[in-house]
């Protein structure tokens, strides 16, 4: 079973770029390396705290960092940045795709996204932005906030995630914007950082290598 | 104190002779020179200059330490030290690199495996020492690191030596921005590889990660005129370039690249993907681009006067991938080469710009230089021709024009190396 899991994954990354890849943003310019071919380092243990899901409630995010492989986003849902969080829902979306189309992935990957400017990004808000994507599917896509800055706070320490809150002054009122740069994690299902992929490495072809690379040392 | 005066031609000579290669020092990086994966690039006026400094016996308290000069030309302070920070020991203190984030800097000293954690977004103009990494030496069996350069999440520490035989045989160690070791990745040395290793570059849009080579402990900590008066020594300095899977990080392929090539750059311009380099010692530049889908490396021009020895020790690249800066130590010469045709880089200024120069950097805007003036502790000029400053320059296309000077002597700091650009709007929030 596994080995047909994994044979179908890879025929999937075969026929892949005609199909999801290509509208999930950029090509890459360069060829990944085959899965497995390569090791991804133990970068370090994600971390914990209390987050909250679409319906408010209290939850640990431990619960949604382990078991699984888990392909992590810090975002916040009024960002305009094209190369910034939009970025990952097309990117998510192909590689739910690709790995619903597999039973034996789909058991043993979820996503998860989680904002970091809880003021804004209300339980509702975060349901408005997930739209028809939390809708229970083959793979797991959880979307999580936080009740407060103070609660995301050390989340962000442990990731690593800088942000930082400024104020446009343009013709309008002052908005606030939140400046940070892109970071998406790959989780093992230890809970374990494996790989953190920035906007050009960002890329379907890229994440489903990782997948099939950690399901291999296995 | 080596006095290059004394060495003369005489030094010309055994290097030419030997063509073996010494290796000269010594850069980094500035704001056009960052890693890509640094956040908040100081793209109006910088306010601070960090200046990695080199203790000196009987100067101030001896140590080596992270100085902060004042560079924006508002400010009430302007030109002056108004922070600096004491690690409490002497390292030989040589390069800096900031996190991906661009909250810390890391720095380190050849002469150990240590590496010291600066933060830099609590008060930009206060920096604090909050970590000291200390494990290198036992986790890797390297020694002298060198480059910082940062990833997502992490620093990649290209090392110049190893505690074994401290020679050039070295590694790139890969630590978490916690200060965590992760894991390490020998320099090749097989395949034409010599296991050298110098600077660090990536190209993220082609997956490539580049290296160059320079010497180890027994070299760079000993004194210049023995070195080269040693021909097992002179043996002993890197001749190669290597193209690394950044994503696998195995070696790719591997150029000879001879005469020290030391700090390397790659175009920032959109689009471009090619580096460039200059070898210390034969005093050329190489040009790293990508032709039939290989890597390769060609050798494009000469720095001055080869036979003079000029001895280039940093290149700063501008914004738009169509000039570098160049300095000489020897002769204490800036130059700007035209980069329009990477492939025939084309010299159209030069200055005096001390009696001896080592780093350089430029703004986002290219419109400030800033130039300091050590090299090593033991390889650096003696008597009057040992000035130890930073200076700042204003560059109008045409002319470099001194604005300010920080006389790190007579402020009782040391040798000024390394630097890296600061900004008050960097306070974290």
């Amino acid at each position: 079973m596994r080995r047909a899991g994994a044979a179908a994954l890879l025929l999937w990354l075969a026929a892949a770029p005609a199909r999801a890849h290509e509208p999930a943003g950029p090509p890459l310019s360069f060829e990944p390396p085959a899965p497995g071919t390569y090791t991804l380092q133990r970068i370090m243990a994600a971390p914990d705290g209390e987050v909250l899901d679409l319906d408010g409630r209290a939850q640990r995010l431990a619960r949604f960092t382990h078991e699984r492989i888990t392909l992590l986003a810090l975002i916040y849902t009024t960002c305009v940045d094209p190369e910034g969080c939009p970025r990952t829902l097309p990117v998510f979306d192909a590689v739910r795709r690709a790995v619903g189309d597999s039973a034996r992935l789909r058991e043993r990957v979820r996503l998860v996204t989680l904002s970091f400017d809880p003021e804004r990004d209300t339980p509702a808000a975060m349901r408005g932005y997930a739209g028809r994507r939390a809708t229970p599917g083959r793979v797991p896509w959880v979307f999580l906030t936080t009740r407060s800055p103070a609660a995301v706070a050390p989340l962000l320490d442990g990731f690593g995630q800088d942000v930082r809150a400024t104020t446009s002054r343009g013709h309008g009122a002052p908005q606030r914007e939140i400046s940070h740069v892109l970071k998406v994690f790959l989780l093992d299902p230890a809970g374990v950082v494996r790989e953190i992929y920035d906007s050009t490495f960002l890329h379907p072809r890229t994440v489903l290598n990782d997948v099939e690379t950690l399901l291999q040392e296995r | 104190m080596t006095s290059f005066r004394v060495l003369g031609v005489g030094l010309a000579l055994v290097w030419l002779v030997t063509a073996a290669v010494t290796g000269v020092e010594l850069a980094g990086a500035d704001e056009t020179c960052n890693s890509p994966y640094i956040a908040k690039l100081i793209k109006g006026q910088e306010d601070y200059v960090y200046v990695w400094t080199l203790g000196v016996d009987g100067v101030g308290d001896g140590s080596d330490k992270l100085v902060t000069i004042d560079v924006n030309p508002k400010s009430k302070r302007y030109g002056t030290v108004v922070g600096a920070v004491s690690v409490g020991g002497r390292g030989e203190a040589h390069h800096m690199g900031l996190t991906d984030d661009r909250r810390f800097i890391w720095a380190g000293g050849l002469a150990e495996p240590k590496i010291y954690v600066f933060d830099i977004a609590t008060d930009p103009a206060q920096p604090k020492l909050v970590r000291t990494i200390g494990d290198m030496a036992e986790r890797t069996g390297y020694l002298g690191p060198h480059t910082y350069y940062a990833l997502p999440g992490r620093m990649l520490v290209q090392a110049l030596s190893n505690t074994k035989d401290k020679g050039g045989v070295t590694g790139i160690a890969l630590y978490n921005n916690k200060g965590d070791f992760v894991t390490s990745y020998p320099m090749p040395t097989t395949n034409g590889g010599d296991g050298y290793g110098y600077d660090l570059a990536v190209n993220p849009r082609k997956n490539v990660l580049l290296t160059s080579s320079f010497t180890g402990y027994d070299n760079y900590m000993r004194p210049l005129g023995d070195v080269v008066k040693d021909p097992e020594a002179m043996k002993k300095f890197g001749n190669t370039m290597v193209a690394w899977d950044l994503k696998t990080m195995k070696p790719r392929k591997i150029f000879a690249v001879p005469g020290a090539p030391l700090e390397i750059r790659w175009s920032p311009k959109a689009g471009d993907n090619w580096a460039i380099t200059a070898a210390a010692l034969t005093s050329k530049l190489w040009l790293v681009k990508e032709d039939k889908g290989e890597w390769q490396a060609k050798e494009v021009g000469t720095i001055a006067d080869p036979a003079k020895i000029p001895l280039p020790v940093d290149i700063s690249i501008t914004r738009d991938g169509k000039g570098l800066w160049v300095n000489t130590f020897m002769d204490g010469t800036t130059r700007y080469f035209d980069l329009s045709t990477p492939e025939a880089p084309k010299e159209t200024y030069s200055k005096v710009t001390g009696k001896q120069v080592n780093m350089i950097s430029q703004s986002w805007d290219g419109k400030r230089v800033y130039i300091t003036s050590s090299l090593l502790a033991n390889w650096d000029k003696g008597g009057a021709d040992n000035e130890q400053f930073l200076r700042g320059f204003a560059w109008d296309g045409k002319e470099l024009k001194q604005v300010f000077e920080v006389d790190f002597t007579k402020e009782k700091l040391g040798r000024a190396h390394h630097m890296k650009l600061g900004s008050k709007s960097l306070k974290s929030s």
